[in-house]
Order: structure tokens, then C-alpha cells, then sequence
């Protein structure tokens, strides 16, 4: 790193002022949005800034001439200048003027040519893309559904929604940018979908699991009973003797992909009455369920 | 990739009537409605220009235009120049069928 005075082309002794002054100087000829292109100044106005910056801070400026800190590490962040956004951005920057070279086009060598036909190239090119977020319900995003956007302009955008999708997922309409600044098509609108988690459904890939809490009864005896799925309630077999944890699967209830549909896994949760039972409990405390039944057998040390 | 005009105000630290004047002078052109302007990090990048060119270049109130005007004239320039160049390339390498392509055998 060089030394800062020297950077700056200031004595030691400079004041304040004579130090603002140098950067100043240096800053109008070394600018980097002045000189694009020229890598050359832009390395050299790092240099000058961060040399400013040390100076020009009395107390980083009084703590670097007593040796407490050196001159590396002031140089500037990675900063990117207007001028890389000019260059960058896509034809048709709003900022952007071709007029400097209009009186070129009038005459008809092959220079001339190339430049009308890049006129015509600005001309018909497209108008930006806009991105957009969308956060939908749960089930949208399984069955599909038509939403409609307001933008912050006040306009709307129709979107549909496959059925299917998934979080993070970009749609792409097509012509539902900004205007083209000259004649060209409209740019494309990009909508990102984030989905709102479902109070009892869930998802894993394509398909779709759900914890069904049932009677003491339906799990002992087993019965038909119904169970949601993203399509609408559906009757489950439940076989006799199902347990808290036993899962069913319901095929082709999940989610729609292509050639199909994901499943729907039905996890069982045995519950009690809410309330105290007498007659259960009468019944319980007169029947055992067999002497070598022990559900924490596996949890013996 | 959208900036709100709060947002926007904090990252190129300028206040709210400095934000005024500059979009009304036409040195920022925001899209978005006039009540409700959304930014670019392009337009970010531009505002910390003009400070820069207020405050470090020492160029007056005036000056700011003339200074913005050219330099989207040499921005529009140099990208005219990047794409003629290009396509002069593209036709020199590959010699088109069609008008140009007798000069060019000239060449070779």
C-alpha cells in the first residue's frame, strides 16, 4: 500500500483543507463515471479515495502518523459505478442517448449501414423485464389457480397458476414487461411464488402428508372414515387394529405432476375422549392387555 | 432488484426534497407512478454520482445537467461503438452473402 501523502500529492504537514483540496483536484481528472472504460483511473481513484479517507479523518489521520494503524485496509470497497450499470443494462436504458451520432447516418458507406441497422436493432428491442413476488395458499399451488397481481403502477396482471408448483418457482409471462422504448415487444413479467404453509397438510416433493387424529374405537375396530385431500374429502379404510403412527397411503390423492399424481399419506393419531370416560375406565381397570405386552420393551437399558 | 423510494433515500443518504428536485431536474427518472416512484440499483449508482459530482468535483447546481447529459450521450456512443464494432467482425470473419461480401474477398 502507498503511503497516503504520497497518493495524494500532499506534505506531511498538509492542513485539512490543502488535503481536501488535492483529492478534489485528482477526483475531477480520475472519476471513474468520468472516464469509462479506462481501468487505469479507476485503479488509481481507489487509490485516491481511500487515501482521503484516511486523511481527511483527523482522528484515523493523527492515529496513522503515529504509526498505530497503516495504510492498508483503506482502501475502498469494491464499489460499482454508474458507468458499469451503463454498460451492462440491456438496449434501451432509460438513461441512455444516441442522439450523438444521428448526423453519421445520412450518408451511405458501409459505416453508415451498420449504424442504421443498430438503430433498427435499438429500435426494435424489447422493453425490460419486471420481476414480481406472489404468495399463494396452499392449495393453489396443488389444484392450480387463476390469481390477479396489482402492481405498484396500479395495473393488474392476470396469472395463472399450473397446478403443481412449487415454492420458489418463477412463471415467466411472456409480453407482460415494460414497453419497448422503441417499437419493439414487450419485455417478459416474472412472478415468484412462495406458498403459505397449510394448517394440516403438508408436502414432500409431490406428495402430500396429513396427521388424522382417530377414536380409540376406529383404531381398534377399524371403519370407513373420511379424510381431506387437496381435491376434497375422500372415504379412508382404516384396518382393525391400527396404532398412533400407522400410516396410509392414498394413491394418486397428492400432488398433479406429469403422467400422475403424488400421494397422499394418511399418519394415524390415537385419541382418547377429551373428557373422563367412567365406563372406559371401569372396562381398563379390569382387562390387561396380556402378560408379556410391554410397549417400552425396546427402551431397557 | 426493486427499490422503494424509503429504501431508496437511506442507500444514496440524500433527503427527501434533494430527491425532489434531482427527479424533477430529470437527472433520476424512476419508473412507477409519480406518488409511488420505485428505483433501480442503476439509478442508485447514479444518484451516488451526482454526489459525487456535487460534492467532491465541486460542480454547482447547473453544471449537474450539461454533466449527466453528455455522459449518457457517451454511454450511448460507446455502446453504439461496442455493437459496430461487432458486427463489423462478424462481417469481416464471416463474409455475408449479399452486398458486402464482394468487398470483403477484396480485402483477403
Amino acid at each position: 500500500m502507498k503511503d497516503p501523502y504520497e497518493v495524494l500529492g500532499v506534505a506531511r504537514t498538509a492542513s485539512p483543507e490543502d488535503v481536501q483540496k488535492a483529492y478534489r483536484r485528482l477526483a475531477k481528472k480520475l472519476h471513474p463515471d468520468l472516464n469509462p472504460g479506462n481501468k487505469e483511473s479507476e485503479e488509481r481513484f481507489k487509490e485516491v479515495s481511500g487515501a482521503n479517507d484516511l486523511l481527511s479523518d483527523p482522528d484515523k489521520r493523527r492515529r496513522f502518523d503515529n504509526g498505530e494503524i497503516d495504510a492498508s485496509g483503506t482502501e475502498r470497497q469494491q464499489q460499482r459505478y454508474y458507468k458499469d450499470y451503463a454498460a451492462e443494462a440491456a438496449a434501451g436504458h432509460p438513461y441512455e442517448n444516441r442522439s450523438g451520432y444521428a448526423d453519421f447516418v445520412d450518408t451511405d458507406d458501409i459505416f453508415a449501414e451498420l449504424l442504421r441497422r443498430q438503430e433498427q436493432q435499438a429500435r426494435r428491442a424489447p422493453g425490460p423485464d419486471l420481476h414480481y413476488r406472489l404468495s399463494i395458499e396452499f392449495l393453489d399451488a396443488v389444484n392450480g389457480a387463476a390469481k390477479r397481481l396489482t402492481l405498484p403502477d396500479g395495473g393488474t396482471l392476470d396469472v395463472t397458476i399450473p397446478p403443481g408448483i412449487q415454492e420458489g418457482q418463477i412463471l415467466r409471462l411472456r409480453g407482460k414487461g415494460g414497453p419497448s422504448r422503441g417499437e419493439g415487444n414487450a419485455g417478459d413479467a416474472f412472478v415468484e411464488l412462495s406458498i403459505a404453509p397449510h394448517r394440516f397438510f403438508s408436502r414432500h416433493g409431490d406428495d402430500i402428508h396429513i396427521e388424522l387424529p382417530v377414536t380409540l374405537t376406529e383404531a381398534a375396530l377399524g371403519g370407513r372414515i373420511k379424510v381431506p385431500t387437496p381435491t376434497g374429502p375422500v372415504l379412508l379404510t382404516v384396518p382393525k387394529g391400527s396404532n398412533t403412527g400407522s400410516t396410509l397411503r392414498l394413491k394418486g390423492k397428492g400432488v398433479p405432476r406429469r403422467g400422475g399424481h403424488g400421494d397422499e399419506f394418511v399418519k394415524l393419531k390415537v385419541m382418547l375422549p377429551t373428557e373422563p370416560n367412567p365406563e372406559l375406565e371401569a372396562f381398563l381397570s379390569n382387562w390387561t392387555p396380556g402378560a408379556d405386552y410391554d410397549p417400552r420393551r425396546d427402551m431397557q437399558p | 432488484m426493486i427499490i422503494t423510494k424509503l429504501e431508496f433515500l437511506d442507500r444514496a443518504q440524500i433527503d427527501r426534497d434533494t430527491l425532489e428536485v434531482w427527479i424533477q431536474e430529470e437527472w433520476l427518472v424512476p419508473s412507477g407512478p409519480t406518488t409511488e416512484p420505485v428505483f433501480s440499483e442503476a439509478d442508485l449508482a447514479r444518484a451516488s454520482l451526482i454526489r459525487d459530482l456535487i460534492h467532491d468535483l465541486g460542480v454547482n447546481a447547473e453544471g449537474v445537467g450539461p454533466i449527466l447529459s453528455l455522459l449518457d450521450q457517451l454511454h450511448g456512443l460507446r455502446r453504439v461503438l461496442a455493437e459496430v464494432l461487432q458486427s463489423l467482425r462478424q462481417t469481416t470473419i464471416l463474409p455475408a452473402a449479399g452486398a458486402s461480401s464482394g468487398q470483403n474477398q477484396d480485402h483477403e
